[in-house]
């Protein structure tokens, strides 16, 4: 946390720093190739931070983001502005009341006229009202300084974060396995948040502060411009002196960040390795680690501290230096009769106002600097381009077909790597109401097919047809809508088993509901719990088991009355206990729609109507169970290891 | 919350005392700095008061270098107390992290496992930093604060006590309208941190379910259900803007406000010339002055319940009393030999309502090699931890007939060489993880020799900066069989008399496994080999295996002897088998 000598309160209202000393954050989420073996990167943190100073597309296009609250953002320059005027208005009329009624009641009273020294001194309270109502009128627009420019900022990022989270859940399967979880998760929280921050105080106020120290200046001059021309001639000393020390306070800070990362990271590391620390009796070597890292932190801080222990003394003595040329040319002025006390003190109090947005120009460019970081990585993934599109325009098929579907694999290959084929020219049909299985060990391409299928990826040659349409030509939601998908290791949401059963599918009532739930044989995990339909589910479903998962998202999709079923591996992870309800519920969720089975137990797809034996990539034989059975090949030998 | 402490803050502040030296260095400068503010104004008021009587002008270019000489040495001081007490608090901070840390490598597994780490990083953290803000730069403000205010107001008075005590009037409206909103505050700043907390987890959820979200089409709901917590995030953002601008406003006007009394109640002493325009400099001057310093202590008004709060749980903590113990005089063996004996050994995770090990007995003689083998969750891992005291087990373990309990940690987790499941390892080089149970760091020849043993040479061979390799974040990613067998390495660096493997062969295929379980028995000169397994073909030429379901030991013998039984063993064996078969075609 940085300590300005204004910081705690944040003077200007807007939230806490941007720069929050954060754990590890996750580095930028481009495909790095910076994984490759040998190449020493830099600290994570230090590539957080954009090193241009000032980059005007981005701002640019930042602007072209928010155009649609321009009003909110045109109402933020006008609550700045009309507080600015009410903040000259304040010595205006002080030096009014001044060098008007107090200087003639005290003339008055010199020429002995008591009446006219009473007249004046009542003039006064005209005065001190008109102060109040200034005084009062700001307290309103100071509010709104605050309120209005928080509103602005967030309805700004609100946006950009539903944009940007809209966008993700277009972009590809692949694009979610090249980047981390954690740093996509990044993306749509702290970068937003910061972007607030230079929506506010750096955007908006910045751009204010400019007007405000340019309009200072010129009243400054109208009032007197010898005065003036003392003020001006320090303002490069100022500015200088802010900038200098702000830039050496933006290095110090990130080396700061960066070691406290590395401290946090091997915090987080010695934690979750715990259990090996101590079974090799190591606590005493961690901690002399994790004490050489608090010394480069320390270190770091010391050299924050000096930096700011230097920089507001420096900057109030430069401060002071302008206040004390402002008294002796300005005394010399009032010795002369040519310059009133009000005058000097306006004059003093307008300086005053002069000098803190001087003061925060360093720290509100910082704030702008380390905006700018987050706002080019969230522009990186706003212009990552998913791979998988839906056609554009009109002829987009929309699936609407209640039967089973009919599905054809036409010579598909594809390679998830270039020159690494996966599927090799693979043909197969699954005639509507039919079973196929795959079999085929790890590798072999049998979950490529589920993918291929599902239109994660597409195909890299031939063509994949549902209904006799290609997949490319569907409308994508509606291709899904009609699959009922269960997966290895399924995947439960937080919220209640009801959630997770209907999926927020508008056609998954009461009665889809029930059906599954009879023929998923989930019926009694479901009623185990308190609840029931009701229960909550904890993140990940934790607290089921593997295979009561398993039970409920066969559930899941049978409610939806898919008409193509894709079971992948569906009973690899779960133990024999639950293994024949899975397998009983696995015939209710085929039967009598077209399915594709991929499996790594041959007892499951003894019943598919055709069976397929991958082999890297190919597919070696087909035929139903008895056929391959007689072939004599590699299924009838599998069989024969497993069932002997 | 039940604070160890009654005034945890007040103990948290007792680490700033071993400083002394340069806190009270620091603590006298934040007086004199703020005197010289006061000072200045001074000079100046008296200036002005000056000019009007004074002939000539000319003290002025003497009172511009005085002026200097105040405003240099006031920044003299701010410097030094804020080097001094700044520092003096990240010292602190280093001191109490690094407790912290002691602390947690201290506390017993079971306390990790039934902790979240995100909680304990938190404390030493934030928790850390919000008593450090208090006491550290919140002292320094204070005092500020508590120098500036009494004095300036003190001098004030004297020049005009109407005048001083009218300007009272705002700050004290000030004051009670921060208490009033401060409530506010607090309560919508929680529903902010909530909110977002609820913004990174329906991200986290969807991004890791990505392929069920695609696969049944539900992008656009959740796109609704993203956008409807973001946009609750937004209301209680735009709730705490206004209790900001609420809190910000009444600061704000309690100051313009206090120009009112300035200017009616000064404007009349001027007029009845008890006032000169000079004091009234002077008024104005210090309201400016003292302005910062109470924002400042309401300011710390504000962080006060967090930092109390966060001295608590740091408190709470240290006093954590939940270290796996060694007896007062703990046993050692003068050479092990590495013979385990297990009876009736039960265990329960706290809080489940099954045991996860049930009345399990098996005797390993030293030198032998056990499989133990099971479903996932029969509680393999249970029982390796168990060997390793990393949980009190019920029953008895014991090595070379000593109960583990009674035997000093240092020398059963000595003779123990450990492989944890999912290859854990630093972000350090090669060299310093295979060695990380040495004293010393390892030798060239030692290390050669070790990666022969785990079949690592080849791997080795073809990193970049050899034995010196940087692993993990910052080097290269290893695969998850390179990893395993890394930290074969690092255990068979300690020469362990007994060598557990909790399921860590998973990731290297079938050949590299068949050799490295030979190497691992033919280097250990009679080793006492555990392997634990999912895959069958690791442990076929295990003395005895260990089939375990649900806590219990549901068949022990030799592979042969348990395929010749029918049941899990059996079918598991054959399908395994069968996809081995295909994996080789």
């Amino acid at each position: 946390m940085k300590d300005t000598r204004h910081t705690p309160p944040t003077p200007a209202g807007q939230g806490g720093k941007a720069s929050q000393l954060s754990g590890p954050s996750a580095p930028a989420g481009t495909p790095d190739p910076a994984s490759r073996p040998g190449r020493k990167t830099r600290d994570a943190i230090d590539e957080m931070v954009t090193t241009k100073g000032w980059d005007t597309s981005l701002v640019r296009r930042l602007i072209g983001e928010v155009r649609a609250h321009a009003w909110l953002f045109a109402g933020s320059f006008g609550v700045l502005a009309v507080l600015f005027l009410l903040e000259l208005a304040g010595p205006w009329i002080l030096r009014g009341a001044l060098d008007g009624p107090v200087q003639r009641a005290l003339a008055a009273s010199d020429a002995g006229l008591p009446d006219e020294t009473a007249h004046w001194r009542r003039a006064l309270f005209l005065w001190a009202a008109a102060y109040v109502a200034v005084a009062l009128v700001s307290t309103g627009f100071r509010y709104l300084e605050v309120a209005f420019l928080n509103r602005t900022g967030q309805a700004a990022i609100t946006d950009i974060r539903a944009k940007l989270f809209a966008h993700l859940q277009r972009l590809d399967l692949a694009y979610f396995d090249r980047v981390p979880t954690g740093s996509l998760v990044t993306r749509v929280t702290s970068d937003v948040e910061n972007l607030n921050e230079m929506f506010t105080s750096g955007l908006v106020v910045l751009g204010f502060d400019l007007v405000k120290i340019a309009g200072l200046l010129g009243f400054l001059f109208a009032i007197h411009w010898k005065l003036a021309l003392v003020v001006l001639a320090m303002m490069p000393l100022l500015i200088g002196v802010s900038m200098v020390f702000r830039g050496g306070a933006r290095d110090a800070h990130r080396t700061v960040r960066a070691r406290l990362a590395r401290l946090n990271g091997y915090l987080q590391e010695v934690l979750s390795g715990i259990r090996v620390v101590q079974v090799f009796r190591r606590e005493e070597r961690v901690r002399e680690r994790f004490a050489q890292h608090l010394k480069g932190y320390l270190a770091a801080n010391v050299r924050t501290i000096l930096l700011f222990a230097l920089f507001f003394p420096v900057l109030d003595f430069v401060v002071n230096v302008v206040q004390g040329a402002t008294v002796w040319v300005g005394g010399i002025e009032i010795a002369g009769k040519v310059l009133s006390y009000g005058v000097f003190l306006q004059f003093w109090l307008y300086v005053n106002l002069l000098l803190n947005p001087v003061r925060e120009l360093g720290e509100r460019y910082n704030v702008l600097q380390s905006a700018f970081a987050s706002a080019e990585r969230i522009f990186a993934v706003l212009d990552t381009v998913p791979a998988v599109r839906e056609r554009e325009g009109p002829g987009r098929v929309v699936l609407s077909a209640d039967a089973p579907c009919h599905v054809r694999f036409e010579r598909v290959s594809f390679s998830y790597k270039e020159g690494v084929p996966v599927l090799q020219e693979v043909s197969f049909e699954i005639p509507p109401g039919a079973t196929v299985a795959v079999v085929g060990a790890t590798g072999a391409g049998k979950s490529t097919i589920v993918n291929l299928l599902l239109r994660f990826y597409d195909p890299s040659a031939g063509r994949i047809t549902l209904d006799g349409i290609d997949l490319r030509d569907y409308d994508l939601a509606s291709l899904r809508r009609r699959v009922g998908l269960v997966l290895q290791e399924d995947f439960l949401f937080a919220g209640t088993v009801r959630e997770n059963l209907a999926m927020e599918r508008e056609w998954v009532g009461e009665e889809e509901l029930e059906l599954a739930l009879e023929n998923s044989q989930a019926r009694d995990v479901i009623a185990a719990r308190a609840g029931g339909l009701d229960a909550a589910v904890s993140e990940r479903g934790a607290t089921f088991s593997t295979g009561e998962r398993q039970l409920i998202a066969i559930a899941r999709a049978l409610a939806g009355s898919p008409g193509l079923v894709i079971l992948d591996e569906a009973t690899a992870s779960v133990d024999s206990g639950v293994e024949n309800q899975i397998e009983e519920a696995q015939r209710n969720l085929t039967r009598e729609k077209s399915s594709l089975v991929i499996a790594h137990r041959l007892s499951t797809v003894r019943r598919a109507d055709q069976i397929l034996v991958m082999h890297r990539g190919e597919c070696r034989e087909r035929g139903t169970h008895e056929e391959l059975l007689a072939q004599g090949g590699i299924y009838a030998r599998l069989h024969r290891l497993q069932f002997a | 919350m039940t604070a160890p402490s009654r005034s945890p803050l007040l103990h948290s502040f007792r680490r700033f005392l071993r400083y002394k030296r340069p806190l009270a260095l620091g603590v006298l400068c934040v007086p004199l700095s703020s005197l010289g503010d006061i000072w200045i104004t001074k000079l100046v008021g008296d200036a002005l008061d000056r000019l009007r009587n004074a002939e000539s002008a000319e003290f002025l270019a003497g009172l511009f270098w005085m002026l200097l000489a105040i405003a240099f040495g006031r920044g003299v001081f701010r410097y030094l107390q804020r080097w001094w007490i700044v520092c003096v608090s990240r010292y602190v901070e280093n001191g109490l992290k690094q407790e912290l840390f002691d602390k947690l490598t201290r506390l017993s597994f079971t306390f990790h496992n039934q902790s979240r780490s995100g909680d304990l990083v938190s404390r030493i953290t934030s928790d850390v930093e919000n008593v450090r803000m208090f006491l550290g730069p919140g002292l320094m403000y204070t005092l500020g604060a508590v120098v500036m205010i009494p004095v300036s107001l003190g001098y004030l008075l004297v020049l005009d006590a109407k005048l001083a005590l009218s300007m009272a009037v705002p700050l004290a409206i000030m004051g009670l309208g921060m208490q009033l909103i401060s409530g506010r505050l607090a309560r919508h700043s929680t529903a902010v941190q909530e909110s977002l907390s609820e913004i990174a987890s329906r991200a986290q959820e969807n991004f890791a379910g990505i392929r069920v979200v695609k696969g049944y089409g539900r992008e656009q709901q959740q796109i609704a259900r993203f956008d409807q917590a973001s946009r609750t995030t937004m209301g209680h953002q735009i709730e705490l803007g206004r209790a900001r601008g609420i809190t910000h406003a009444i600061t704000w006007g309690a100051k313009d406000l206090t120009f009112v009394p300035i200017l009616l109640v000064g404007g009349w002493a001027m007029i009845d010339r008890t006032l000169e325009a000079g004091d009234l400099f002077k008024f104005i001057d210090l309201t400016f002055k003292v302005f910062w310093p109470i924002i400042a202590v309401g300011w710390m008004a504000g962080i006060y319940p967090r930092a109390r709060v966060s001295a608590a749980r740091i408190d709470e903590l240290l006093a954590t009393d939940a270290e796996v113990n060694e007896q007062a005089s703990p046993r050692t063996i003068p050479t092990v030999r590495g013979e385990l004996t297990l009876r009736d050994v039960s265990f329960t995770y706290q809080g489940a309502d099954k045991p996860a090990i049930r009345e399990l007995s098996v005797r390993v003689p030293a030198g032998s090699v056990l499989g133990i083998v099971g479903p996932t969750g029969a509680g393999k891992s249970t029982l390796v931890n168990l060997l390793a005291r990393l949980f009190e087990a019920q029953g008895s373990i014991e090595l070379d007939g000593v109960p583990i309990r009674e035997l000093s940690l240092t020398q059963l987790r000595g003779a123990l060489g450990y492989v944890p499941q999912d290859g854990f390892l630093f972000s350090e080089s090669f060299r310093e993880n295979v060695g990380f149970g040495s004293e010393t760091p390892l030798d060239d020849p030692t290390l050669a020799r070790l990666c022969e043993q785990a079949m690592l040479t080849e791997e080795v061979a073809r990193f970049p900066d050899g034995f010196d390799q940087e692993i993990g974040e910052r080097g290269v990613t290893l695969s998850g069989g390179q990893r395993q067998r890394t930290c074969i390495a690092r255990a068979l660096a300690k020469d362990p008399r007994i060598l557990v493997l909790d399921d860590a062969l998973s990731a290297v295929d079938t050949e590299t496994e068949s050799r490295l379980v030979a190497n691992l028995k033919s280097a250990g000169r009679g080793r006492t080999v555990i392997l634990c397994a999912h895959r069958l073909s690791t442990v076929r030429h295990a003395d005895r295996i260990l089939v375990l379901e649900e806590g219990r030991a549901v068949l022990q013998g030799t592979h042969d002897e348990l395929l010749a039984q029918p049941g899990w063993y059996r079918e598991t064996w054959a399908r395994q088998q069968a996809q081995e078969e295909l994996s080789e075609l």
